[in-house]
């Protein structure tokens, strides 16, 4: 009941709200762009043959999109050429040749980004290209969930940035589509005692200055002929990574989460990572940087979403973490369902992901019965929602603002124009419990049809529903 | 007096005992004889099933047969009415005989640590067990003889046996094996029947192909580049592999001249021979360069492994592909979808978990060669609806052939496993000739072996009833126009 009158209500938002901004989602017969491609191939024709082979045109028709960005649009087409969304919006005209997928009465939404996950074809270490699997069975398990991509590998730790990991798509049967990129995060621990923090404080000062060397270098090189590139100061890569924008720092808060099954309260040694002198101390990072973090797990990170949003910092949260407060130390005042939604309120992208020590692991993974329990990336924003989160937002926690915390939301996340065709037909709304994919378009193929795999083929939603009535 | 005595007496035991053994060994008298096998169902495999027909076995070879021949005068008539004949099983992936890895190489590794440095030529260092490029190592040379899998094996109906090397990438030269064989020698019908590749989804192995299947097309480029003066000298010596090869090609006509038993075979085995020892107890396996190397000093010395790999893009040699997968067979496709060369392809089991090969039909047919599968159906990934790999190929245009195993306790269940899939639509000279013909060009013996035709080697399995009813039985196995006997 009170999902769906939030629903109703970020419907109107969004239809109300989002009417003048739909340029991102063309309407009708494009103005610019068509017609520069349709002038293109006649005039590269004879010489381009990069040209000659004609697109593929896929086209989502008629349901309810949701963009990832927080937008919606009733009634609305999504249009594919090939591996690239084309267009959003409502009578678009489609290409001679186009595959029409009918989706009135369903939900359209951008495929679900996994932040933690494991499995799903993605090899155990790098180099991940060479060792991914693209018949995976548990691939298929993935998209029944709604993932389409996800972080494989690990995210890091320690006193120094490090970590190997890959952003893996779920394209069945495509070897060379599974791994979007490869280390676009580097983890770190806090707490971390006070030389290695002034070790990295030492590394980012090297790094700055290696970068500047850089940027000086073509003028040198044009002064003098004989100059040497600068090198790479020793350890800082990562580092230097992160400032280029080429990778993401993740800061590990410790565990913390409350075991259903015995262990209690136990995070990072005895540390008390997820405080928020640990919260502060992983924000100092981000200062040094420069740049937001993003903070992995803060359990006490409602207490000071301000500050975490000062830095431009970003969270990865699971709403049902559960960690009871500490009577004795008032600093730790334990895990609050309504994490996700004060961080937001304060403008703190955050990315959700199961529990740690539930169903078999930290992360999204097909360890067992992905799908079958409640352990998908879409339930655990209904958590957040529960919590308090604004519906509209919740989907961007496991879409957009997932594929920020990766790196990769340049290519995935969302559904505008130029990004990856990774688009899923749900048949209700994205967070509903019962709510099941029904078709997953991967890169512009189909890869998933409920209807055709042995996973839920016999599950008919709406014969269920009416018995239920 | 007393001397002359003792060698009388000698030459008469010996007599004796040759007479003896000529008694003792009805096939060597039989032999003579040629065998007619009369009113018989002939499943020639080749052509068309002959219903009732007579099949008559000359010299070793199938004489004639058809509906309508007469058997000739004085054969030893074997009346075969309600038995079928087919032709002998061809096994062209086994490793009967040989007890887990590819011996040498464990060998080499375990007790000449210390030489480990010098003899890995590639630059893959680091990863122990990783992939090598071993091509030319043969397979034959790590068999011990005298084992009564062979035998076992050939009572069960496999009378062409292949042995399979085993490792990642260049594992070696498989060998054809005569499984009546007691010694080595009689066991080796060719030392060199093929090259084995094994693909695996890994690094190491992927960067191996890329990187060596490019130095063996240098090296090929280099081959048909006119010899300069000094060369025409060398490029014999050098070539002693590929010299190997091309009188290795008309293998299967030169095997048909040569007598069924105890007769060597001939010079490609003999020359090596030596080479082999020195190999074996040198415990280099892929150290071969080294063995190589005094042959020819003048130039640099050859990598006999990419000797072996350059003749196999020139097609001089044919290669069993191993990829158990879709998945591998995706990333084979990437790193050497388009090195050509002759090629069978081995799919070692059903692997659902990274796909069956009916999932990719189109790549399949892309790399246009026979596939050799395990004779079962599959299932679709963590479920119980089976699927037919074997129909779906067939379906689709691809030559099937079938894995028979290297246990004689699973060849002897193979035609029940056949009965299933043909059960499951699969059509039954199809499952039958994957069992034989199929295998046999594999292994590049289908001119001597592998169908019932005549001039080809009898190799033949008398059954009463059908093969491919449960109540069909195998009741003799002829090997090159002998019955084998049923006791070892």
């Amino acid at each position: 009941m009170r999902i769906q009158a939030i629903l109703a209500l970020a419907v109107l938002a969004t239809t109300l709200v989002d009417l003048p901004a739909q340029g991102r989602g063309r309407r009708g017969p494009r103005p610019g762009d068509p017609n520069a491609e349709a002038a293109t191939p006649p005039v590269a024709a004879p010489a381009a043959p990069a040209e000659t082979k004609p697109k593929h045109y896929l086209a989502i028709v008629g349901g309810d999109v949701y963009l990832g960005t927080g937008q919606r649009l009733t009634g609305a087409s999504v249009l594919i050429a090939d591996d690239k969304i084309e267009a959003v919006g409502h009578n678009l005209t489609l290409p001679e040749g186009t595959t029409v997928i009918d989706a009135k009465g369903k939900v359209v939404s951008p495929g679900f980004v996994a932040v933690i996950g494991a499995g799903m074809g993605a090899g155990r270490s790098a180099p991940f290209a060479d060792a991914v699997n693209p018949f995976d069975p548990e691939i298929k398990q993935g998209l029944a969930a709604g993932i389409t991509s996800f972080l494989a590998g690990s995210t890091g730790g320690g006193s120094a940035p490090s970590g190997s990991n890959a952003v893996i798509k779920l394209a069945y049967g495509d070897v060379k589509a599974m791994v979007v990129q490869e280390d676009s995060v580097v983890g770190m621990s806090v707490p971390l005692p006070l030389a290695d923090r002034e070790k990295f404080a030492d590394t980012v000062k090297k790094a700055r200055e290696y970068l500047a060397a850089i940027e000086e270098f073509p003028k040198k090189k044009a002064a003098d002929a004989n100059a040497k590139e600068p090198p790479m100061p020793g350890g800082a890569d990562k580092v230097v990574a992160i400032l280029r924008g080429k990778a993401r720092l993740w800061v590990s808060l410790g565990g913390g989460g409350f075991n259903p099954f015995g262990g209690g309260r136990r995070g990072g040694g005895g540390a008390r990572a997820n405080d928020i002198e640990g919260i502060r101390q992983a924000l100092e990072l981000s200062k040094l940087l420069g740049q937001g973090i993003v903070l992995q797990k803060p359990t006490s990170a409602w207490l000071v979403p301000d500050e975490i949003a000062a830095t431009g910092s970003m969270v990865v949260l699971s709403p049902r973490d559960r960690m009871p407060a500490d009577p004795t130390d008032p600093d730790h005042t334990g895990s609050n369902l309504a994490s996700a939604a004060i961080l937001a309120a304060a403008g703190v992208p955050i990315a959700v992901t199961c529990p740690v020590g539930m169903f078999g692991g930290a992360g999204v993974g097909t360890g067992g019965i992905l799908g079958q329990d409640l352990n998908t990336p879409q339930i655990d924003a209904a958590f957040a929602v529960r919590g308090g989160l604004d519906n509209r937002k919740a989907l961007r926690t496991i879409t957009l603002d997932s594929a920020k915390m990766i790196g990769a939301d340049a290519r995935i996340g969302s559904l505008e124009v130029g990004k990856d065709a990774d688009v899923l037909i749900l048949d209700g709304d994205p967070l509903h419990y019962s709510t099941f994919v029904e078709t997953a378009v991967v890169n512009g193929k189909v890869v998933y049809e409920k209807g055709k795999e042995t996973l839920y083929s016999h599950i008919d939603r709406h014969t269920d529903r009416q018995n239920a009535r | 007096m007393s001397l002359q005595h003792t060698t009388l007496r000698a030459l008469l035991a010996m007599a004796a005992s040759i007479a003896c053994a000529v008694a003792q060994d009805p096939a060597t008298i039989t032999d003579r004889r040629p065998v007619a096998f009369t009113n018989a169902r002939i499943l020639t495999m080749s052509g068309n099933t002959i219903e009732r027909g007579t099949l008559v076995v000359k010299n070793g070879k199938i004489d004639a047969l058809g509906a309508d021949v007469t058997a000739p005068a004085g054969a030893r008539i074997v009346d075969g009415t309600g038995m079928t004949i087919m032709p002998g099983l061809v096994s062209a992936w086994s490793r009967a005989g040989l007890g887990g890895q590819a011996a040498p190489r464990n060998d080499a590794g375990a007790s000449r640590r210390g030489n480990r440095g010098q003899q890995a030529p590639m630059p893959m260092g680091g990863g122990g067990g990783g992939a090598q490029n071993r091509a030319a190592t043969k397979v034959i040379e790590s068999i011990y003889p005298k084992q009564e899998v062979f035998g076992d094996l050939l009572r069960t109906g496999i009378t062409s046996l292949a042995l399979t090397p085993q490792g990642s990438a260049f594992p070696g030269l498989g060998a054809l094996l005569r499984p009546d064989g007691k010694t080595l020698e009689q066991l080796t019908a060719r030392d060199d029947a093929f090259v084995m590749v094994t693909m695996a989804r890994e690094q190491q192995t992927k960067k191996l192909f890329s990187e060596t299947f490019e130095k063996a097309k240098k090296l090929v480029e280099e081959r048909k580049k006119p010899p300069e003066a000094p060369k025409p000298a060398e490029a014999p010596a050098g070539d002693q592999k590929a010299g190997e090869a091309k009188p290795g090609e008309p293998k299967p006509g030169e095997a048909k001249t040569e007598p069924p038993k105890g007769e060597q075979p001939p010079k490609p085995e003999d020359k090596p021979k030596p080479d082999e020892k020195k190999e074996g107890q040198g415990g280099q396996g892929q150290g071969a360069p080294g063995a190589q190397a005094p042959a020819k000093k003048p130039e640099a010395p050859k990598d006999p492994n990419l000797e072996v790999l350059a003749d196999l893009l020139e097609g001089k040699r044919k290669a069993i592909l191993q990829i158990d997968s879709a998945a591998d067979l995706l990333h084979w496709e990437a790193v050497a979808g388009e090195v050509k060369f002759p090629r069978t392809l081995v799919v070692s089991r059903h692997d659902t978990m990274s796909g069956t090969m009916d999932v990719v039909l189109d790549q399949l047919k892309a790399m246009k060669c026979a596939v050799l599968m395990q004779p079962d159906l599959s299932s679709l990934p963590r479920s119980r609806f089976l699927t037919h790999p074997a129909k779906r190929l067939h379906d689709a245009g691809i030559e099937v052939g079938f894995l028979l195993g290297d246990n004689p306790n699973t060849t002897r269940v193979l035609f029940f496993r056949l009965m299933e899939l043909v059960r499951s639509g699969l059509p039954a000279d199809v499952a039958l000739r994957g069992v034989t013909l199929v295998p046999a060009k594999a292994l590049g013996i289908e001119a001597r072996t592998g169908s019932l035709e005549v001039g080809k080697d009898a190799d033949l399995l008398v059954f009463r009833g059908d093969p491919l009813t449960p109540t069909g039985e195998l009741q003799s196995v002829w090997l090159a126009g002998r019955e084998v006997p049923q006791q070892p």
